[in-house]
């Protein structure tokens, strides 16, 4: 596929594994893009080091769904437990690489696992998480790791959750004519599969700002027009923003977070949606 | 005593007089075939049938080929169409007890239109279920339950979470559960850093993590039960969608069978099991594994199972019957009666279930009537048996042999019994109803009405007609060359020569039908349009010759004198009697030599055949007759001084029957007497203990069997066959022997009495007794007296020489 406004080229692809449905959609995704971009992949697993701490303890207790009593958590069954679960995700990241016809490489580090996360995403142009881990809730905002790799860890970060793959549905970008926006604008086009409708929402101060903002975009983007739609918002509150975002039901959402919405809305934002996100 | 005189040839033959029909040939008689002769037959069948109650079954009996069949066939199809059109009958699943299908009964015609829109149905569901279950409705309903209970669960243990971080606890999801840590900073405290702890701080964190490991607990204890409730509000959803889906297709089918009760109550069943089993109708991904193996899901794959499941086993369709049905069972096995249930093979093991269920002839002539030879019926295992129980009981129930005797065992079925209002006809030969009457206390109860066909038919002017109405009905049917008039009269004449009276036309119908069939062949093979009489003879004779080998292979040895008859001389305790051979069905005569030897001794005679047990009983009761006789005529005065022994010479196989007892006491007479025996006649005819002759069988082959070797070895024209009287109306001989007779080379005597037999057969007077019991001296009897009385003197001399020695 011809690569379409690409800053940055996308030769390396990191996926957090942990065997959870979210991590499986990330490993999906990352596979279909690492294709898509005839980029490699690394699936990493950590052994979480916070476990190993608490085996140690001496009134350390696993309390389970289907046993009425409490258990001792011995070291070594966990580390056993810690083996077989990097096996299984190695197994899952071996079958969907061969599925996608993607070269691809398995770590396992032992560490805490947003530290850890992070640190592998270094050596990656892309880092790919679930919104959430096998952390005790389903929650629906985002899991400790994801949310520490938004405020610390390396930009573009695609954050996944079953129930949307890369490979189609829409997307929507946030634009306010800030660079930030407009890198995102670019990476989107160049995730973008031809023939899927781009929405870039346009976020003015007032109307004629965005009516503005929009013939700049129309003029400066080398794409034809009727492949991109256009809307507008006035405002930048991210509560807003996150219920047009749901009724609009965008699909992957593109932004960044060097816009003209302080930082933390954005990672608000980004928390209170049910919806993949890439974040620039 | 005035002696019989030969027969005039018109007494040897009674000719039809092709003159006397209305007709030239068989191709202007187009009328119904009337049956004359059956009227008793047809009788017992009008009343059998018109009598609607239990066990007024039929048992029509007669010989084989005499019609019984089609005469039936002939009055069931005159009064079977205008009776009613019985009911359609069908299996459905019964979705409670699936070994038990139930039965439905519809009015005529409906069966086959529920059967197609049942799979109507099914096909429609299998577009309607999937519809509603993938709506958006749907869907929507479904993730809103579903994410209810992951946000119950999820809200549960986030504030238990969140409690827990209040107190600097983190809650930890370990590969298989939960667990909880004090932490610092977000991480779990340092096993080495916690053991620094003041011993107090630890036990304030253990406590805590006590706590919240109990809270955990009954979080946990608590997810089953929401797991389950979330199971039931689903399975609710389910039920109401499906019921929404399914309620409007069966509505539509219940109208169209409103005023049928049981039909109604299947609908329901099948409405509620289609709630219940809705996922039967969604797409499924196949089993890889059937993928692996090549197995072909056939019949029993996920769709067909569900096809199947609603299926409507049609048994009986009667849209096309017009009134009643008449069913005749060519192979009345067990199964073909009641019907079976098949199975089929399903890797290796055999299921089955009720769209295998197979329909008998019970379930077919149901309303009607149904036609078994009985003897079939007999010889098929169990199915009499099976026959009856139906009968009985009123219903048809079918029941797998193999089943009934263990010989498989896999799952089977019980159908529901159908009601069973039909009248069965047994066609059989006559025996065959004697022995059942005698031996089957049931079959009187069952079948309490017999039609006996008579084997022969009147000779007279009506049963001529009928004979050329069956010839021209075979000629139509099969497609034959019509008769014309003369070949009509030879047919009756040989129908008559069969049935073995002159004044009687045989009822076997087959062997008329058969000499029909062979005289055109010879017709067209003469090249000839109309089959006349010659062409009629031909085939009469060509039969004769077609089965004459054992025949004449006989009269080859006789004619060498390797059998040993004299058909010329003079002979003293020597005649020629007739025996029948009826090897293979057809039966021909041939004269044997019977002798006779006297001695002295007790008065018995000795029958040689009896002693060697040669002989049957009726044969030496015939032989005893012969005792009696000569008893009351000749020892009423003095003893019967003499032993007499009688046999039948190169006979070396069994002999029965007592035709020939007539001529054994010619040949004890001459031997008695002393007078020889014309060798020139033959004689035939059983005698009882006053002399009198009386009647045989097979008067006409026994003839002409001496006939025909008188014939190899020239006539000499005294030649004669002595028959008793009561058999000249039999008499239908071959035109051969009615010729010779004309021309005076051959004569059959008329016979009543042995006094008449023996003075033609010797040439002396038999003699009158006088007042004194005295015969003349000249007469037979007169000088058999006069031997015995010798004989009695001798044996008294003897005897009292023995007592004197013995003195």
């Amino acid at each position: 596929m011809p690569e379409r406004h690409t800053n940055k080229v996308i030769r390396h692809i990191t996926v957090a594994l942990d065997c959870s449905p979210h991590s499986i959609a990330s490993l999906r995704a990352a596979a279909e893009l690492a294709r898509r971009m005839h980029a490699d992949l690394t699936g990493i697993f950590v052994e979480d080091l916070n476990l190993l701490r608490m085996a140690e303890l001496p009134f350390s207790r696993e309390i389970r769904v289907y046993t009425q009593e409490p258990e001792k958590i011995e070291t070594l069954q966990l580390e056993r437990s810690l083996k077989m679960q990097a096996r299984a995700a190695e197994e899952a990241l071996q079958r969907i690489a061969g599925e996608f016809m993607v070269e691809y490489t398995f770590r396992v580090s032992r560490g805490m696992v947003p530290a850890e996360v992070i640190a592998a995403a270094l050596e990656a142009d892309l880092l790919v998480l679930g919104r959430s881990g096998r952390s005790p809730t389903c929650r629906k905002g985002l899991g400790s790791t994801a949310r520490k790799a938004m405020a610390e860890g390396k930009k573009p970060l695609l954050l996944m959750r079953p129930g949307f793959s890369a490979k189609d549905g829409t997307v929507l970008v946030l634009y306010d004519g800030s660079e930030g926006s407009q890198q995102a604008l670019n990476s989107a086009l160049a995730l973008l599969q031809p023939g899927i409708p781009l929405s870039v929402l346009i976020l003015g101060q007032t109307p004629e700002k965005a009516e503005e903002m929009q013939r700049e975009l129309m003029a400066t983007t080398a794409i034809p027009a009727t492949d991109i739609e256009y809307h507008h918002l006035p405002l930048k509150e991210g509560k807003t923003l996150a219920r047009y975002i749901r009724m609009a039901d965008s699909g992957l959402l593109v932004l960044s977070d060097r816009m003209n919405i302080p930082k933390e809305s954005v990672h608000e934002l980004v928390n209170s949606i049910d919806y993949p996100v890439l974040l620039v | 005593m005035a002696l019989p005189a030969k027969l005039a040839p018109e007494k040897l033959y009674r000719t039809c007089n092709p003159e006397g029909f209305s007709f030239d040939t068989t191709a202007e008689l187009d009328g119904p075939i009337k049956a004359t002769g059956q009227e008793r037959a047809f009788d017992a069948i009008t009343f059998s049938m018109g009598i609607r109650h239990d066990g007024f079954n039929l048992f029509a009996l007669g010989p084989n080929g005499t019609g019984k069949q089609t005469a039936i066939m002939h009055f069931l199809g005159n009064t079977a169409p205008d009776a009613a059109v019985p009911s359609d009958w069908c299996y459905v699943n019964n979705f409670e007890q699936p070994r038990h299908p139930k039965a439905l009964k519809l009015p005529a015609g409906k069966a086959s239109t529920l059967s197609r829109n049942m799979e109507h149905l099914v096909e429609a569901l299998f577009t309607v279920l999937p519809a509603a279950f993938s709506s958006e409705e749907y869907q929507a309903q479904e993730k809103d339950i579903r994410e209810k209970f992951q946000e119950q669960q999820a809200e549960a243990i986030e504030e238990l979470e969140k409690k827990a971080a209040e107190r600097q606890i983190a809650l930890i999801r370990t590969p298989a559960g939960f667990a909880f840590a004090p932490q610092k900073q977000g991480e779990v405290i340092k096993p080495e850093e916690f053991m620094q702890l003041s011993k107090k701080e630890r036990d304030s964190i253990e406590e805590e993590i006590e706590i919240l490991k109990t809270a955990m607990q009954s979080i946990m204890a608590q997810i089953p039960k929401w797991q389950r409730e979330t199971q039931e509000k689903i399975k609710e959803l389910n039920r109401n969608i499906a019921n929404f889906a399914v309620k409007p297709l069966i509505s539509e089918l219940k109208t169209s069978y409103e005023l049928l009760e049981g039909v109604m109550a299947y609908l329901e069943s099948v409405e509620s099991d289609l709630v219940e089993n809705f996922d039967q109708f969604l797409e499924r991904e196949p089993d890889p594994r059937e993928l692996l193996l090549g197995i072909s899901p056939g019949k029993f794959s996920h769709r067909g199972a569900s096809f199947n499941r609603y299926r409507v086993n049609v048994i009986v369709d009667n849209s096309k019957t017009k009134g009643a049905p008449v069913v005749y069972e060519d192979k009345p096995a067990c199964q073909n009666l009641v019907g079976d249930i098949e199975h089929i093979s399903q890797m290796g093991t055999l299921v089955t279930d009720f769209t295998l269920i197979k329909k008998g002839a019970l379930h077919r002539a149901n309303g009607g009537y149904l036609l078994i030879d009985a003897r079939r019926l007999l010889m098929e295992p169990l199915a009499y048996e099976a026959l009856k129980k139906a009968l009985r009981t009123r219903q048809i129930h079918i029941e797998s042999l193999a089943q009934l005797y263990s010989l498989v065992s896999t799952v089977s079925l019980e159908p529901e019994p159908i009601p069973l209002d039909i009248k069965v006809i047994l066609l059989g030969e006559r025996h065959l109803y004697y022995l059942l009457s005698v031996y089957d206390p049931d079959f009187s109860e069952l079948f309490k009405v017999a039609a006996d066909f008579e084997d022969e038919l009147a000779g007279d002017s009506d049963g001529k007609l009928a004979y050329a109405r069956i010839i021209s009905s075979i000629a139509k049917k099969d497609n034959l060359h019509h008769f014309d008039r003369g070949a009509v009269a030879r047919v009756i004449e040989h129908g008559s020569r069969l049935s073995g009276d002159s004044k009687k036309l045989t009822a076997h119908l087959q062997s008329i039908c058969d000499l029909v069939h062979e005289a055109e062949y010879y017709a067209v093979s003469a090249k000839k349009d109309i089959v006349q009489a010659e062409d009629v003879q031909r085939a009469i004779d060509a039969r004769t010759v077609r089965s004459s080998r054992i025949q004449e292979k006989i009269r080859e040895a006789t004619l060498k004198n390797s059998i040993l008859i004299d058909t010329d001389s003079e002979k003293i305790g020597q005649i020629n009697g007739l025996a029948i051979y009826s090897p293979g069905g057809q039966s021909f005569g041939h004269p044997g030599r019977i002798t006779a030897r006297v001695r002295l001794g007790k008065g018995e005679v000795i029958d040689i055949e009896r002693e060697v047990e040669m002989g049957g009983p009726i044969h030496s009761k015939g032989v005893m007759i012969l005792s009696g006789f000569l008893g009351a005529r000749f020892a009423i005065d003095q003893p019967l001084s003499l032993s007499a022994s009688l046999v039948f010479e190169q006979s070396y196989s069994g002999i029965e029957g007592d035709s020939a007892s007539s001529a054994e006491l010619y040949a004890l007479l001459s031997a008695l007497s002393g007078a020889p025996i014309h060798q020139c006649f033959a004689v035939t005819g059983s005698v009882n203990q006053f002399g009198e002759v009386q009647a045989i069988g097979g008067v006409n082959e026994k003839i002409e069997g001496f006939f025909d070797l008188c014939k190899a070895r020239e006539l000499s024209g005294k030649q004669g066959v002595l028959i008793p009287a009561s058999n000249v109306d039999n008499l239908m001989l071959r035109q051969e022997v009615v010729e010779a007779s004309r021309n005076g080379l051959f004569a059959i005597y008329p016979v009543t009495h042995v006094d008449e037999g023996i003075e033609i057969l010797t040439g002396i007077p038999a003699g009158v007794a006088d007042e004194n019991g005295n015969y003349p001296s000249e007469s037979i009897n007169g000088m058999a007296l006069a031997r015995l009385g010798e004989m009695a003197e001798k044996l008294k001399k003897f005897n009292a020489s023995l007592n004197d020695e013995e003195e």
